[in-house]
């Protein structure tokens, strides 16, 4: 007797099979080849179960692929170009629903400063271009049956091609909004950021509560010799979303990625974020927040992978619970045979805010070098009285004086965000999620 | 003690952290306008007291009554307490990254004073007077409050707060510790500032040297959880003459370290 329910192969597989391939495969011959080279590898990769130790905390079949069905068209026009944050970025790319718009707010695109595009249209334009990043080589490790199935089945997805020697006043926005109920939603972002390039860009998803969906997202970012990128991701599903994703930095020599992932919305999420310092010198700074509440499931990785000597990696992750939500975060430092002078460092630290609710922390280490300088280390705890009766002291109840601290304990990440009306959006967020008791 | 009634008086106060008795029986009556010293030798339970006074849930109070304003403050919760009145000067002020300090001071001061909130504008120009008195950078507004700030600048603002909440009842406790003599002396200006005829004040320390700034008009000395020695104007002005020299003599050299 077992209360886990097994995913059978042909539930999973009902939805994403040669036949959809095949519907997909309107784009131009080498990319429906490579769809399909991605079909067999996603083929050939097992179904996860609740009995592997990577999804022991998570059982894959929470994630309810055989009740939902995939997206396959998207049409040009009719998405919503509005925008509180529009003014603060070059570029607005936004996939509402089935539609899709991309706006030039401040005419990079029509100077040719540089590229943002649909993967379908860029796979027709400039195939040289995007075809050597398809293969999913920002990955610093063997993808897993789901990222399989999103290189196989991406639907919707856009390519930013920035050129060597270009800064980018604002930035890029990409806009992921209100995917339709009951469907999958299959994004895939691919960024290249030429040599010496500076470049921010983030990513922001959000739908009502009201919509059920699962989604499975994929981001390869590529950062050139010398570049330096900075990347937000700010998640904010609805409290019926089932979200999948995976996130890869490929940080080429001497140049920089500083990343900033946000975790607010969603029921069950399983998240991977790797960046493989893969160039001499090259550097990363890793900073994540997750806030969960009600009964929102958070399971996170995150791989540092050091594959260049002389490499450097800081990462800060930060989570609260409360309710009955419950939150994994499982991180490993890899580095490489050869990788000398690798200075990583990882931590991991975690507010358990009431009885019910519950943080994993499982920091790891794989190391084939000896010549590295490393820490890693979590915590998991609640609020420190001494200073909740502080501001109780001052006049504040307290629920106040609890929400002082927890806006306190995020704000070291909320700094690193780059764009102010984001951080005030990310604090409002935290005070309300540590409101009284919704998402 | 006096039959005299008290603005603030402690009744036979009994305490315990994790079981041990800590305070076993300790009065002490303030009247406002005074300003009362409490010394003791480390442990004696002065950082107690002043905790059980602002009503720290570490400790188990286990007997007596604190009465202020006509009411038990052991029945209250800190922030009622608080807007009471009644204001703690922490050893070790909290940082709060994100809540700068305006932001910070407006909230408490809007929390303390309940539907009499002052306006902005009036709350920033006596805000930036406080903060010139006690030799504040005006930059400091808007830095997280105590983020990233030295021992002598959390001090500071531990007395901004007081100077803006204005607290008719004030527990300092070991506000010097740490201070060197420059911070001591703007500490001690701007507890000057506030003393009056509507502030009671209980200053806690270690040493004497803060008492040549703040001048006490009563002194109590705490050992083993009681007060010892309880006196008014008479006694201090004896401390003056004597020095400290007598109570060494009198209670063992622990008592007052200078």
């Amino acid at each position: 007797m077992t209360n886990t329910m097994e995913i059978r192969e042909e539930e999973l597989v009902a939805g994403f099979d040669e036949e959809l391939l095949a519907r997909l495969n309107d784009g131009p011959e080498w990319l429906c080849e490579a769809r399909r080279a991605a079909f067999r590898r996603y083929a050939a990769i097992p179904l996860p179960t609740a009995r592997d130790e990577e999804w022991r905390r998570t059982d894959p079949a929470r994630f309810p692929f055989k009740d939902m069905t995939p997206m396959d068209r998207y049409d040009a026009a009719g998405a919503l170009t509005a925008g509180e944050w529009n003014a603060w970025f070059d570029v607005v790319a936004t996939v509402e629903g089935d539609r899709y718009a991309i706006q030039d707010v401040s005419g990079v695109l029509a100077r040719k400063s540089l590229r943002v595009m649909t993967l379908a249209e860029a796979a027709e334009q400039y195939p040289e271009r995007l075809s050597p990043y398809l293969q999913g080589q920002a990955r610093g490790v063997p993808p897993g049956k789901y990222e399989a199935l999103n290189e196989a089945f991406w639907t919707v997805g856009f390519f930013i091609d920035v050129p060597a020697d270009t800064q980018l006043e604002k930035g890029i926005l990409i806009r992921y909004i209100n995917p339709p109920d009951g469907r999958i939603f299959m994004p895939r972002t691919i960024a290249v950021v030429g040599a010496r390039s500076r470049v921010s860009m983030m990513e922001h998803f959000a739908s009502a509560d009201t919509a059920r969906f699962l989604s499975v997202t994929a981001r390869e970012v590529y950062l050139d010799e010398s570049s330096v990128m900075n990347l937000t991701s700010l998640q904010e599903w609805g409290k019926s979303v089932y979200h999948l994703s995976s996130d890869w930095g490929f940080v080429a020599r001497a140049a920089k990625l500083n990343w900033v992932a946000m975790h607010f919305g969603g029921r069950v999420s399983k998240m991977l974020l790797g960046c493989d310092t893969a160039g001499e010198g090259a550097e990363a700074e890793l900073d994540g927040m997750y806030i969960g509440t009600q009964k929102q499931h958070y399971d996170q990785k995150t791989l540092q992978v050091h594959s260049a000597p002389k490499t450097y990696s800081n990462l800060l992750y930060k989570g609260a619970v409360k309710d009955k939500a419950y939150s994994v975060y499982q991180g490993m430092i890899i580095a490489r045979p050869g990788a000398n002078g690798v200075d990583a460092y990882q931590k991991n630290n975690n507010l358990v805010l009431d009885d019910g609710a519950r943080a994993d922390s499982l920091p790891g280490l794989q190391i084939d070098t000896d010549d590295l300088k490393c820490s890693h280390g979590s915590t998991i705890g609640n609020l420190n009285e001494e200073e909740v009766f502080y501001l109780r002291s001052r006049g504040l109840n307290n629920d106040e004086a609890r929400k002082i601290l927890l806006k306190g304990f995020f704000e070291e990440i909320v700094q690193k965000i780059p764009v102010e009306p984001v951080r005030e959006k990310v604090r409002e967020r935290i005070e309300e999620k540590m409101g009284s008791g919704g998402q | 003690m006096s039959e005299a009634t008290y603005d603030f008086e402690i009744r036979n106060l009994q305490a315990s952290v994790e079981g041990k008795p800590i305070l076993k029986g300790v009065n002490l009556g303030i009247r406002l306008g005074e300003t009362h010293a409490l010394m003791g030798p480390n442990g004696s339970g002065k950082s107690t007291l002043a905790n059980v006074i602002m009503g720290h849930p570490g400790y188990e109070v286990t007997g007596g009554e604190i009465v202020y304003k006509g009411l038990n403050l052991l029945d209250m919760e800190p922030e009622e307490r608080a807007r009471l009145g009644v204001f703690l000067a922490f050893q070790y002020p909290v940082a709060l990254p994100g809540v700068t300090a305006a932001q910070f001071l407006k909230t408490t001061l809007d929390a303390v004073r309940g539907d009499k909130k002052p306006k902005a504008s009036e709350f920033l120009k006596e805000l930036r007077g406080n903060m010139d008195y006690l030799e504040i950078d005006q930059t400091f507004l808007n830095r997280f409050l105590n983020d990233g700030f030295s021992g002598g600048e959390k001090k500071r603002m531990e007395i901004l707060q007081m100077l803006t909440l204005k607290p008719s009842l004030a527990v300092m406790d070991e506000t010097d510790s740490g201070l060197d003599i420059d911070a001591l002396k703007v500490v001690a200006k701007g507890v000057n500032k506030l003393m009056g005829p509507n502030l009671g004040l209980l200053v806690i320390t270690h040493y004497e040297r803060l008492l040549t700034y703040i001048k006490p008009d009563h002194l109590h000395i705490l050992m083993d959880g009681r007060i010892v020695l309880s006196g008014g104007p008479e006694v201090v002005k004896q401390l003056e003459e004597k020095g400290y020299d007598w109570v060494r003599e009198q209670f063992g050299q622990e008592v007052v370290e200078v």
